[in-house]
């Protein structure tokens, strides 16, 4: 009987023990190692981290870079061939290039495990048919505004009788200007805050007025096409918009331009959607609760067309040198589901998946989700260099001394956009794209 | 000829021992990235094309360059401001080592402070000036509206294509100046008294005995400044990274930014390993003619 009794327990224990075994999950050996920036949204998604360990049993790790080194350390680790990083949190701008390079992996097995149909920009993350990165914050270029100056109705009014309609959010590139112009009182008040240093920032506001326009970057050829009329016709407007912005913007980059806006010394800026979890932030921030978004604004003519409109956006890849990919996609699928995305949003990201921008409690505490969502709804979210590994090189190499170069006066429109083109002509020559 | 004859004399071989370590320091850390670079600038490498290898160009990177215009205007832009910034070092640094070689109480603690501006890295430097001269925070535009002068403040200087480098030569100067200082303190300090004793009993002015006799016996501390304050000016990055990004347009894009542009924004490691041994041709050249012109005189 008493032996009886011990093999029983003995089994019993065994069974416990099976039990155990078959409720932990496949990959609790994993460990997987992640590298980002130290940004805002890296932080919203460091939050999800623990549960995560707890609920698969998959062990993190996270190194962090400073954002200015990131992308070299980054590429000097990938093609050093050091493997050091399993799932790397990268700018949607970087992918392309370690895709064709195969320094980052397809995720195929998860294309069929998240609902991709609800991320807007998705198809700019497939390479041959294959999608690279799981967008984890998604934004838009257009304009931050001042809502206690927008519904003032004395600034209505004022701005009625001086310009025969209502003052709102500009939809139109006139009205742009013409709210710009009004709200501009130096030395207090500025109509509009832009980013004139020398970087890819100055380029944005190329951009967004090239593609108002209806112009392009590339055309199907992969041959530059900004240097068209319209393109000239964008470049002479930002000029133009300079007039209305703090003469110390000429050297402002996106800090220095958000530190304006966020001190209230201007009633628009344009900026990018992050600039309002910053913007909206008591303690950083004097317009706290007062300021609201639009999507980029663009001619009459082309009021209602879905046109490009510049999207930046980070997310996850997959490191080709991953030791456990498996255990890797697990944490993707995790972190981009939607209730992870809601979760993490309240510490300082913009979910990229419609759903989650649509959950009431988060548009209750961004009320400017709402006008996002609809911007990014109406528009094709088209990154802010052309997803090809000469993408950035395009950019900062051509394009924004281009730009840089007419905003300083020392070439006309034409002649500063063509002298790029020359450039990129050359460039994707030596890529391999035409002879 | 005996078998001990062919064989390194001892003392040949001991000297070898001890000089190993240093030679093999300098190949390791000097020699082989030297020589390694020289390789990179004869190839088109594109580091983020893996798929397009790197492919022998031989001197092509090195044509292009120097058919570029815009390498001319770099250049030129350079010695604008290596020589701008050298010569006002040399100047003030002249004029404080003088001041600071006289006894008079607190002189040793003056010498310590001005010190400080130097020891101080160049990215802070860059950072410091950038708020100093923002136009709403910075207190120099509001002081320089004060004394009317409305054209360094409107454009604002970082944003003024033509004063851009001339903001650029004088803070370098200011964080540079005190290193000239101490080099001519130092000449200063090892000049004999005989001449200058000589000089008064002729009657000789200050100025005539600074003309006459401090500039001649201080041609060496001199020597060591320029060649020094020369090469370092030459590879100014950090200011003009953090301060202008290169700009208005491309006013203040200089050598080594155009090195940096090419490596870590558009990632031709070829083109950029051509332009840093430019920078090391024209060095060199810098360096061998002040020194010939230095040992002549």
């Amino acid at each position: 009987m008493k032996s009886s009794w011990s093999s029983r327990a003995v089994l019993a224990a065994l069974a416990v023990f099976l039990m155990a075994v078959l409720a932990t999950p496949v990959l609790a050996a994993g460990k997987v190692t992640l590298v980002s920036e130290y940004g805002i949204h890296t932080e919203a998604w460091k939050t999800e981290m623990k549960s995560f360990q707890e609920k698969s049993g998959i062990q993190l790790q996270l190194t962090q870079i400073p954002y200015a080194n990131y992308f070299d350390q980054l590429t000097l680790n990938f093609t050093g061939r050091l493997g050091n990083y399993d799932v790397p949190y990268i700018s949607s701008l970087w992918y392309p290039a370690f895709a064709k390079a195969g320094y980052i992996t397809p995720l195929n097995d998860l294309v069929k495990a998240i609902n991709i149909s609800d991320i807007p920009g998705i198809q700019n993350y497939y390479q041959n048919g294959k999608l690279y990165m799981v967008p984890y914050m998604n934004e838009l270029g257009g304009i931050l505004y001042r809502k206690d100056l927008f519904e003032d109705p004395k600034e209505k009014a004022a701005f009625k009788k001086k310009y025969g309609y209502e003052l709102k959010p500009p939809e139109t590139l006139k009205q742009y200007r013409d709210i710009a112009e009004f709200f501009n009182r130096p030395p207090n008040l500025y109509g509009v805050t832009l980013m004139g240093k020398r970087s890819i920032f100055l380029a944005t506001h190329f951009m967004n007025r090239l593609w108002a326009y209806g112009g392009e970057l590339l055309d199907n050829q992969m041959r530059p096409a900004f240097n068209s009329a319209v393109g000239v016709k964008a470049l002479e407007e930002v000029k133009e918009m300079f007039k209305y912005a703090n003469p110390a913007a000429r050297n402002y980059d996106f800090q220095e331009a958000l530190t304006e806006f966020t001190m209230g010394r201007s009633a628009m800026a344009e900026l990018w959607t992050t600039g309002l979890l910053y913007a909206d932030d008591q303690a950083k921030s004097k317009v706290a609760g007062k300021v609201s978004f639009v999507g980029f604004p663009r001619p009459e003519e082309n009021l209602g067309k879905k046109l490009p409109m510049l999207y930046i956006s980070w997310g996850f890849t997959l490191a080709g040198t991953a030791k456990d990919k498996r255990a890797a996609e697990e944490w993707i699928k995790y972190v981009t589901s939607k209730d992870a995305e809601v979760r993490a949003a309240v510490h300082g990201n913009i979910p990229a998946r419609f759903s989650a921008l649509t959950d009431p409690k988060l548009q209750k505490k961004f009320p400017w989700l709402e006008p996002f969502r609809k911007a990014m709804q109406n528009c094709i979210p088209t990154p802010m260099v052309p997803l090809i590994p000469e993408g950035s090189a395009l950019v900062n190499q051509y394009l924004v001394p281009a730009v840089a170069d007419y905003m300083a006066g020392v070439a006309d429109a034409k002649s500063a956009l063509d002298k790029a083109a020359d450039g990129v002509t050359q460039l994707m020559k030596s890529g391999g794209y035409y002879k | 000829m005996n078998a001990a004859q062919k064989l390194p004399s001892r003392e040949f071989r001991e000297k070898i021992l001890f000089l190993a370590p240093g030679l093999g320091y300098i190949g390791v850390l000097f020699v082989f990235p030297l020589l390694y670079s020289l390789y990179v600038s004869l190839t088109q490498w594109n580091l983020l094309r893996p798929d397009l290898g790197v492919r022998w160009v031989g001197v092509a990177n090195f044509v292009s360059l120097l058919r570029d215009p815009f390498t001319w205007q770099t250049v030129a832009r350079t010695a604008y401001f290596v020589f701008g910034s050298v010569a006002l070092e040399l100047v003030l640094g002249m004029i404080l080592a003088l001041a600071l070689n006289r006894e008079f109480p607190g002189v040793g603690v003056i010498r310590s402070i001005i010190l400080i501006p130097f020891i101080i890295a160049p990215v802070v430097v860059g950072f410091t000036w950038r708020f100093l001269l923002n136009n709403d925070f910075g207190p120099l535009p509001h002081l320089f509206s004060a004394l009317h002068l409305n054209f360094l403040v409107n454009p604002p200087l970082l944003s003024n294509a033509s004063l851009v480098i001339p903001m650029l030569i004088v803070i370098d100067a200011w964080q540079y100046m005190p290193f000239v200082t101490l080099v001519l303190l130092a000449g200063l300090k090892a000049l004999p008294s005989e001449p200058y004793e000589a000089a008064l009993v002729d009657g000789a002015s200050p100025v005539q005995q600074f003309f006459r006799i401090t500039l001649p016996l201080l041609r060496p501390a001199l020597l060591v400044a320029v060649i020094i304050r020369t090469m370092t000016a030459l590879r100014v990055f950090d200011t003009v990274f953090v301060m202008t990004g290169g700009g208005p347009g491309s006013a203040s894009e200089v050598l080594s930014f155009y090195g940096y542009r090419m490596a870590f924004q558009s990632y031709q490691m070829g083109m950029s390993a051509a332009i840093g041994l430019l920078t090391l041709l024209i060095a060199l050249v810098l360096t061998l003619f002040l020194m010939r012109s230095g040992s002549q005189s």
